[in-house]
């Protein structure tokens, strides 16, 4: 990795494992591997960048989870919001085979909108999901046509969006 | 980055000066993580965030810890997925009502 990433979204896959892992520490079992690679590869974003991010979705499911585990991630993470086209290019990321969830979060990588700062968007986005790493990296000439084609014809602040890397926790691991 | 290599018997000899920099002793543990991308040497312990969030837990919040740790640990595989899964986000039309509008500056 050249240099690393001013802005990071996590998709939930990783702050599952997090989550366990911390869960596994209070409970005094062993973690598992995937548990550790998601944790180091968090614990080495955090220190990266502060803008850290997750979808609404995940952040929700975690405001359902215990305080005493839950709090400390929504206090480091902000929930990106829909700006307006996310859905529309989520649809058309669906043509490149990605299931509606990993549409979703690629989406969010481009047209997720950060109340706060109003900024726009994510530098990479970090799965543990290898499938989603492979297939976004064998199409992404393709899809990245596909955006510049669809944000040409969106009006002003959208032009200047742009498509997010995507990473897996081991790949953080190995390339940072 | 260091490179390692592989002897004939399938051990791997970490550099000295990796050694004293880690604290490394005889007997250490160190687990080697495989994935699609490669092979990842990684040396035990807690990650400084998940530290950092336990040390920060009073003796009473480390019991609720333990407590409600138990309750998870204690789930299927199956009751756990359902409780990280959450309905997919639709990405039909008519569902573009909560997409927020950005203005030019």
């Amino acid at each position: 990795m050249t240099s690393g990433p001013n802005s990071v979204l996590f998709d939930k896959g990783v702050i599952r494992r997090v989550y366990e892992r911390r869960v596994r520490l209070a409970a005094g079992n062993p973690p598992t591997i995937l548990q550790i690679e998601a944790s180091n590869c968090y614990a080495r974003i955090c220190k990266l960048t502060d803008r850290l991010y997750i979808t609404e979705q995940t952040s929700n499911i975690l405001r359902l989870r215990p305080k005493i585990f839950a709090e400390p991630f929504l206090a480091d993470l902000q929930s990106l919001k829909k700006a307006r086209y996310l859905r529309r290019w989520a649809r058309r990321l669906k043509d490149f085979s990605f299931s509606p969830e990993d549409a979703i979060i690629l989406a969010y990588g481009s047209f997720g909108f950060d109340l706060e700062k109003q900024t726009v968007g994510v530098d990479m986005i970090v799965t543990t999901d290898q499938g989603l790493e492979k297939n976004y990296f064998r199409n992404f000439d393709q899809i990245e046509k596909r955006f510049k084609d669809m944000i040409l014809n969106l009006p002003e602040p959208y032009k200047d969006l742009r498509l997010p890397r995507v990473i897996t926790t081991a790949t953080v691991l190995t390339g940072i | 980055m260091e490179k390692l290599i592989v002897d004939t018997d399938g051990k791997l000899t970490i550099p000295p000066e990796i050694i004293k920099k880690r604290g490394l002793q005889p007997g250490d543990e160190l687990s080697l993580i495989e994935s699609d991308e490669g092979l990842l040497v990684y040396q035990g312990g807690v990650d400084e965030k998940t530290r950092s969030w336990w040390n920060s837990l009073t003796q009473d919040q480390r019991q609720m810890a333990e407590l409600e740790a138990r309750r998870y640990e204690s789930l299927s595989e199956e009751e756990k997925n359902r409780m990280w899964s959450d309905d997919v986000e639709s990405t039909e039309t008519e569902t573009e009502g909560d997409e927020i509008d950005l203005r030019a500056k």
